[in-house]
């Protein structure tokens, strides 16, 4: 069993040569004969990790050692090439909704922490907002343009799941960055999603093209040819999303964010829309299906005294009926989805905030 | 000593009782662990250090080979949420739960006993996964929390929900540790045969410091009798760097009868279940005794009304989860108090739940006992009212407000 060792330096944690990366323990690896392999693996590596934090402090390290508590007790680290960073989460009691399950919000919020972990272990900013140095300089910001989650299988509560996240150039104007989900326990991948963004200066609210110098400073850590988390053709990442009909089939009018919905900023935060966007989905959908996939493009930002809307309709498929949409994802088989479109607009002016689609499958009760 | 010890868990005394000689100082600075002494001895079936084990084998939830897959396994009807209830029943049905437990710590004590696994610093186990463990005592249970980003505020610390679902989360990994998860939040076995379950009347909490992104909270928590047929259950939060105090909580629960929504008695087969894990400790927090006043339309100085409970908002048993309120209570708090003042502590008394459909209503009041709220340089208290449109009250609550100070890191 090979000790994954972590020296914490003032960059934030390395790997020492010999260690092992956390991609080849794989689910195949017998521990004293039982394929409680992974979770084995990091346990004994936390323990490693607090003897060697306590030995690294003892020698003097102390500042290192500090810095790097909390990142040891996240079980996350870049990956030994550096381009992608992987952490594990446990998915808390107060976590789990209606379905016993992990909510798509606390999905939604897990891959934003281990975005803004990957982030701040390159070295970016730790005010949340994952600048380089060019762009605070500049008074730049990235900000999300489309959001796209895929999950196949919703972790239960004390279940622990990895992720693993990489940014990459997307065209001039942006980048993206993409997720992969796995259940740690089985090693099976339960989740997948990719996001765009775009760069945005903070006081003026105008987008702005990802200048030379910041494309320098970030896509250093990214891999240089395309790593896709949807990598198969026509994937629903890819997928335009029309504006729905008026009048939408179901609505929920009159939404405000709550304190908790703000950002540092005092705009609502992205994964708020989500939880808007289901607010006018029926009830009976709700009862007996679960959100497979959402798709959301952001289109305008919302403040803390917006009122909003949230307006859905079923999705018409190509033969006209609004059932048995068949997915192309390899990780989603033949079964019955329903699939929805939807509109948050700001109550008032009828201003698009966003525009998404989700994807519904019956749920095995 | 040990017989008058034990005896007094199932009769709980005041504490002023034959405890005298070795009473605890009221310093909330001496940490639970040094009442071990005092602690109840007797202990069930499984030994603290085997638990402790457990909870790092188990943490994949693998059986034989086999993932345990704990939705299939519910063998207990979902409750239908009936007409008015009269009490809160505060957190999910996890009746799954215990077969799927009891199962994994066999397996796991099993698979232990294979390995020659000796921890090198057995009392710093690092807690891989942030499960938690009983301490040594085997009565308090600890648990480390690192903060996460979407867990902090506007004001970049770590907010009064989170903290909150922090106590939430290592209460239900208390009783999960102990092996005494029954169906239902903390329903013991013996609970569940009779259809009993704890429900939460009180809770009050006082923050001394509020945590940052990347912190990492250290949340103790042990029960005690309450009264003759009552629980109490208290928290002690410590920054895990420093060892200083982020907050300390003391919660009251009564155990009613599911179907009835009746108080019930503790019988004896669920005190001799859980009557040694009750600690004679004092509550970390003095109960000062203040009563909380209704307020109504004509006394409450803010009215925030149309709060819906959204769909992340409820549990299993489509409820509002407790820790909401909290939110909606400070909803009502004009921000010019939110930008200048934190929250210092929060005081609730839970009257009624509520679902997807309901439409809150949440009052506030800022209290005129002895304080000009003209200038805000100390602190001053606020009273809350938290109410369905139809006038039915869900929650009482005061909160007591400080001046932000600079936040030491």
């Amino acid at each position: 069993m090979a000790a994954m060792l972590w020296c914490s330096t003032s960059q934030g944690p390395i790997r020492s040569p010999e260690a092992t990366p956390a991609a080849q323990c794989g689910p195949l690896r017998n521990w004293a004969g039982v394929r409680t392999v992974r979770c084995a693996c990091k346990a004994i590596s936390g323990l490693e990790v607090a003897v060697a934090a306590t030995a690294a402090a003892a020698s003097g390290e102390k500042g290192a050692g500090e810095k790097g508590l909390a990142e040891r007790l996240r079980l996350g680290s870049l990956l030994p090439d550096g381009l992608s960073y992987k952490e594990c989460f446990i998915i808390r009691c107060y976590e789990v909704g209606i379905n016993k399950t992990a909510t798509v919000e606390t999905i939604a919020n897990l891959l934003q922490e281990v975005g803004g972990s990957h982030a701040q272990s390159l070295g970016f900013s730790t005010d949340g907002f994952a600048t380089t140095p060019t762009m605070r300089k500049l008074g730049l910001i990235w900000v999300t343009s489309r959001m796209h989650i895929e999950i196949y299988k919703y972790p239960a509560w004390g279940e622990v799941i990895e992720i693993e996240t990489w940014c990459q150039s997307d065209g001039r104007m942006g980048t993206r960055r993409d997720w992969i989900l796995w259940d740690l326990a089985t090693g099976e991948v339960i989740g997948r999603a990719t996001s765009k963004w775009v760069m945005m200066n903070e006081k003026t609210r105008k987008l702005q093209r990802v200048s030379d110098e910041v494309r320098e400073e970030v896509f250093v850590h990214c891999p240089r040819t395309p790593r896709l988390a949807f990598p198969e053709e026509n994937n629903g990442s890819l997928k335009k999303i029309p504006k729905l009909d008026d009048p939408a089939q179901y609505s929920r009018l009159g939404l405000v964010p709550r304190r908790a919905d703000l950002d540092m900023n005092q705009h609502v935060n992205n994964v708020t829309y989500i939880g808007w966007v289901l607010e006018s989905i029926p009830q009976e959908i709700i009862d007996t299906h679960e959100l497979q996939t959402i798709t959301l493009d952001y289109r305008r930002e919302c403040q803390h005294d917006d009122v909003v809307d949230s307006l859905s309709s079923p999705e018409v498929s190509e033969n006209g009926s609004t059932n048995g949409v068949v997915s192309s994802s390899p990780y989603v088989h033949d079964q019955e989805l329903q699939q929805f479109l939807h509109f948050l607009r700001l109550s008032g002016s009828g201003l698009e905030i966003n525009r998404g689609c989700t994807v519904w499958r019956k749920l095995a009760r | 000593m040990v017989a008058s010890v034990a005896a007094s868990a199932f009769f709980p005394a005041p504490s002023s009782s034959s405890m005298a000689s070795c009473k605890a100082s009221r310093s909330i600075n001496e940490s639970p662990e040094s009442l071990s002494v005092r602690g109840i001895v007797a202990k069930p079936a499984s030994s603290s250090g085997a638990v402790q084990v457990k909870a790092h084998v188990q943490a994949p939830p693998k059986v034989n080979g086999t993932k345990v897959s704990l939705k299939v396994e519910s063998p207990i009807n979902e409750e239908a949420p009936s007409a008015p209830r009269t009490f809160y029943n505060q957190l999910p049905d996890w009746s799954f739960l215990f077969a799927a437990v009891t199962t994994i710590f066999l397996a796991a004590e099993k698979q232990f006993t294979l390995v020659d696994w000796k921890p090198k610093r057995p009392d710093m186990l690092a807690d891989a996964f942030g499960l938690g463990k009983i301490m040594q005592d085997g009565m308090v249970f600890r648990q480390n929390f690192s903060i996460r980003s979407y867990e902090i505020g506007a004001d970049r610390t770590a907010s009064i929900e989170t903290l909150m679902n922090h106590l939430q989360e290592t209460a239900l990994n208390h009783v999960r540790s102990a092996g005494l998860m029954g169906a239902g939040f903390g329903s013991t076995p013996e609970m569940t045969k009779r259809n009993l379950i704890w429900v939460v009347t009180k809770m009050q909490v006082l923050v001394e410091q509020y945590p940052s992104w990347e912190d990492v909270v250290q949340v103790d928590t042990w029960v005690a009798p309450s009264g003759k047929n009552g629980m109490r259950r208290d928290w002690h939060v410590r920054d895990y760097r420093t060892g200083q105090t982020v907050l300390r909580a003391t919660s009251v629960w009564v155990m009613i009868n599911k179907q009835t929504r009746r108080l019930s008695k503790i019988p004896d087969e669920v005190r001799a279940e859980i009557g040694s894990y009750f600690m004679d400790h004092d509550p970390i927090i003095d109960d000062d005794g203040r009563k909380l006043s209704k307020l109504g339309d004509d006394n409450a100085d803010y009215v925030r009304t149309g709060l819906n409970p959204r769909w992340g908002d409820l549990d299993v048993n489509q409820h509002v989860n407790n820790v909401k309120y909290i939110g909606w209570i400070l909803e009502s708090a004009p921000i010019s108090i939110l930008e200048s003042h934190e929250l210092a502590g929060i005081t609730m008394e839970y009257r009624r739940e509520c679902g997807k459909d309901s439409v809150l209503q949440s009052l506030a009041a800022i209290s005129s006992d002895g304080c000009d709220h003209g200038s805000l340089e100390t602190g001053f208290d606020c009273q809350h009212l938290l109410r369905l449109e139809s006038g039915a009250e869900i929650l009482r609550a005061r909160t007591e407000w400080r001046p932000k100070r600079a936040h030491v890191p």
